[in-house]
């Protein structure tokens, strides 16, 4: 709400098209765009501060950075289990990881929303396609009333039937309200649309159905099989003393054991074949603008060229000169903002372009877009713009790892996809090696060129004709459950 | 939990590393204020300007002026032309942003410490020269009718806010949103920017801070170069549009497709800075900061009646609305939400609230506090609305203290004087009416 108190020059541009999403893996958001960031001008390279890795007998990892600007702490914990463990049962890693907070052995779901808010903080649990989790954030004073709480919260939950049944409810109704905006549901449409039934084409949040059929017995068969110690990362960024933590965590945690048998659920993820142009269109009846996204797949996590390939990106649709922005919006006033962007998970990622535009202008928007995204394969980039783009995300890199919540969000990547450190050390150094030919060579290896996928959330009565010269249409209404 | 109630913060826990002394302050000849803070935790700095214009000093014709005018800051002036001043910021490592609200227009600029010369060398330029190119308005406007469509596309509740301030608002400006009406937005003209140019945009009406790797000798050197020689304009007209007290509940209707009911109620409140600020502004995180906050634990949570709730108190110069708002729950009517929204508010007016729950509001305002000086970007946003809407930049540094002198009959009293039936404005959008 206080977002709409005010009125931005760009704010959508840099907003998560899948604002849902967001919400559950907000404090990684930024890092994953990150990754991708740095030119020829020299700045102070921005170096990750000292950390300690422990890891606890039973197998938990644990990282521990000291940062003493304020007197808070971060607390991060991953399990690496996010919706491509869901099964059939789609939105189960996120229901899981909600419902940790639903009670424990000691304390009632009220008591440990009590007990964080009276110290003036908050326990928030979030879930994407890869791994879910929670974080805090508290005043240093309060480690010792708080962690016993997360401790619970983390090896010892409850999850009673009464907690689950009302919220089953309420995140069923949450569902359809989600639906009312175009710009949050999207991604889910995307994703199903490109990886059909493979995991990457699970909705994080689920379907009205299949949260239905999740009860109690489905959660605890869930947390059992995928949140255990050997599973999960705890990253602790903040003013405290590394040797105390460490025995405090140690205390906590290393009594964590499952002896049940783990679920090995790793079902292939290869991305099928895209073998011809097509167009997914959403109906949403009281439209009044289409929003869409234009892509293909893109590239996973650690791929080893993916610094430089955010600097191209930066070029297309990572800024506000970029040339998206500048003539769907700059320069012909169609549209708030228009990006583009690599969403890379571990075993695959998506590249797409997204905008939103007026009903009568869909064509006219995408039209431009495709001519813009075209001028990479046709005229590629020269120097001054490469020159440009290298400066810019070095200058903004430093400010993504000012906060001990994003080196906490860091840490818990690095556990997740086996990030190395040299990602953030070496990121200038990758970022000036960049020259126009590799440049060149890198988008004719990534960018996909042909076989685009179209996503269209509008009123299919008044778009239906004009998209079909896209490709092949397939049609769904927003009301439908499913994406 | 009882050993949680005896808790309380000390004092001695209230210092972080920075303090009302390390920013330095000093004032241009031409009246420009600029505060500096020297932090080198990372090679970057900011620079916020904040001008005292806002759709506060619009009048009905040229509603959302102010915003609208804030994107035509980038679209060129003498030295920079159209498109310059963001290429040459990003070529340099920078970026920036801005933002319009009802009281002031913030312009952001986040940029390695490299950089800082041709920022103050940019921002000289638009202040004191900025062009009002044709082809570059009638593009911007095009731009400004999708931010409000898209606006109001993915947020019922943007809607039924406008409808709600409209209704609420009899007689001052704030009666619109910031984004303006759209008849307006497609007819103001070339004239009306530069008259609001020549009137608002002048140094004495801009306060800047910058925080950061940067030397506050290196700043004021540039400051003096860039900034000095620039002429005031003449003053701006002061509003001095009282709104008359309200004399009984107002209520409004939107009709729109949607899947549950919103709900909006809104009372006429003090503004910032008032004798009653802090207790006004504790009361809102006792209704809506956090899980076990009265509204969301009630009716999200016990009773299931809402999806989401929420309250809001914004900074304003002048008297303005406390906002209680929520989403039904699939089935509920949004005449059983107000009436539990409401038994909410008489509990607090009738009973009051604990000193566990005050202290537990307290503590969420140190933490925010906290929050905010952890980055440059906190850091220059929060100093700079304290100056502007305090009157005191040093009021960040003690409000703490400032909210732990509210006691628990501050807060019954406040809710029992501004929280009446006769003060209340109440909005609903629905697909069809109850």
């Amino acid at each position: 709400m206080k977002a709409i108190k005010t009125q931005n020059k760009k704010g959508l541009m840099y907003d998560c098209m899948n604002v849902w999403a967001c919400e559950h893996i907000q404090p990684f958001i930024h890092t994953i765009i990150l990754v991708l960031l740095l030119g020829a001008t020299t700045f102070a390279q921005f170096k990750l501060p000292e950390y300690e890795t422990v890891t606890l007998e039973n197998g938990l990892t644990v990282y521990l950075m000291e940062k003493k600007d304020v007197p808070l702490i971060s607390f991060y914990a991953a399990f690496n289990a996010g919706a491509v463990k869901d099964g059939i049962q789609k939105g189960l890693a996120s229901f899981t990881s909600e419902a940790l907070m639903f009670g424990t052995a000691s304390y009632t779901k009220n008591q440990i929303d009590s007990i964080f808010n009276f110290f003036g903080s908050s326990l928030n649990t979030y879930a994407g396609l890869d791994y879910s989790g929670l974080y805090t954030q508290f005043m240093k004073d309060h480690l010792d009333k708080l962690l016993p709480v997360i401790k619970e919260v983390i090896m010892s939950p409850t999850f009673p039937e009464d907690e689950i049944a009302k919220r089953k409810q309420r995140w069923i109704a949450e569902l359809d309200q989600a639906k009312e905006s175009p710009r949050q549901v999207i991604g889910a449409y995307y994703n199903k649309f490109l990886f059909a039934d493979s995991p990457y084409g699970n909705p994080v949040d689920g379907t009205k159905k299949t949260i239905e059929s999740i009860g109690r017995e489905e959660i605890i068969s869930f947390y059992l099989s995928e949140i255990r110690a050997e599973n999960c990362a705890i990253a602790i960024v903040g003013d405290f003393d590394t040797e105390n933590m460490k025995s405090e965590l140690r205390k906590q945690f290393e009594s964590w054991r499952t002896t049940t048998l783990r679920m090995i659920n790793d079902s292939g993820l290869l991305n099928r074949n895209l073998s011809e142009p097509a167009v997914y269109l959403v109906n949403k009846n009281n439209a009044r603008e289409t929003t869409f996204m234009i892509g293909g797949f893109g590239v996973p996590m650690n791929n080893e060229d993916q610094i430089q390939l955010d600097v191209i990106n930066t070029i297309l649709g990572g800024r506000f000169t970029s040339w998206l922005n500048d003539e769907l919006r700059v320069n012909a006033g169609l549209t708030y903002g228009a990006r583009s962007r690599f969403a890379q998970y571990k075993n695959s990622g998506t590249f797409y372009i997204s905008t939103f535009t007026q009903t009568k202008s869909t064509e006219a928007a995408i039209d431009l877009a495709l001519k813009t995204y075209n001028r990479l394969f046709e005229k590629g980039i020269d120097e001054e713009t490469l020159t440009s783009a290298k400066n810019y995300v070095k200058g903004q890199f430093p400010p993504d790892y000012e906060t001990a919540g994003s080196l906490a969000a860091f840490l818990i990547r690095k556990y997740i996809y086996g990030l190395d450190d040299s990602i953030i050390n070496n990121f200038e150094n990758e970022v000036n090696e960049l020259t126009v030919a590799k440049a060149n060579e890198l988008i004719k290896k990534y960018f996909p060129e042909e076989n685009l996928q179209f996503v269209l959330i509008g009123k299919a009565d008044e778009i239906r004709d004009k998209i079909a010269k896209y490709g092949k249409v397939t049609e769904k209404d927003i009301v439908e459950d499913e994406y | 939990m009882k050993s949680l109630i005896i808790f309380l913060i000390t004092a001695a826990s209230l210092f972080a590393q920075i303090a009302a002394d390390d920013i330095q302050t000093f004032t241009l000849k031409n009246g420009m204020k600029i505060l500096v803070l020297e932090n080198s935790a990372i090679p970057n700095a900011n620079m916020y300007l904040f001008y005292k214009v806002g759709s506060r000093n619009e009048y009905i014709g040229i509603t959302g002026i102010s915003h609208f005018f804030e994107h035509m800051m980038f679209n060129g002036a003498k030295k920079y032309g159209p498109k310059q001043f963001d290429r040459t910021m990003e070529a340099k490592g920078g970026s920036n942003n801005a933002y319009t609200t009802e009281n002031f227009t913030a312009y952001t600029d986040w940029f390695p410490s490299s950089a800082l010369e041709v920022i103050f060398d940019l921002e000289a330029d638009r202040i004191a020269h900025l062009n009002f190119d044709s082809v570059m308005i009638e593009s911007e406007r095009g731009v400004i009718l999708s931010e409000r469509s898209t606006g109001l596309e993915n947020e019922p509740l943007e809607q039924l806010w406008q409808e709600v301030q409209a209704t609420a608002f009899v007689a001052h400006p704030y009666m619109w949103p910031v984004i303006g009406w759209e008849s307006d937005i497609k007819n103001w003209t070339k004239q009306d920017l530069e008259n609001y140019f020549h009137t608002y945009y002048s140094p004495n009406n801009c306060l800047v801070v910058i925080s950061g790797d940067v030397k506050l000798d290196e700043v004021k050197k540039l400051a003096e170069k860039y900034w000095e020689p620039i002429p005031n304009g003449p003053a701006p007209r002061k509003i001095h549009t009282v709104e008359p007290p309200q004399t009984g509940e107002r209520r409004v209707f939107v009709q729109r497709e949607v899947p549950s009911p919103n709900l909006m109620i809104t009372y006429h409140v003090p503004q910032s800075g008032s004798e009653d600020y802090y207790a006004l502004d504790l009361l809102s995180s006792i209704l809506s900061q956090g899980r076990s906050s009265r509204l969301y634990s009630s009716l999200v949570e016990e009773n299931q009646l809402a999806l989401e709730v929420g309250s809001m108190y914004s900074d304003a110069f002048d008297p303005t609305l406390f906002y209680l708002y929520g989403v039904c729950n699939d089935g509920v009517r949004a005449s059983e939400l107000e009436k539990a929204i409401l038994a909410e508010i008489d509990k607090i007016i009738n009973e009051g609230i604990s000193e566990n729950e005050l202290q537990k509001v307290k503590n969420q305002k140190l933490m925010e506090f906290y929050r905010t000086l952890e980055t440059i970007n906190g850091m220059s946003n929060t100093i700079g609305t304290y100056e502007l809407f305090f009157g005191d930049y040093t009021k960040l540094f003690t409000a703490p203290d400032d909210y732990k002198k509210v006691t628990v009959d501050d807060i019954k009293r406040v809710a029992g004087e501004y929280f009446t039936k006769q003060n209340r404005t109440v909005g609903i959008l629905n697909t069809e009416a109850e």
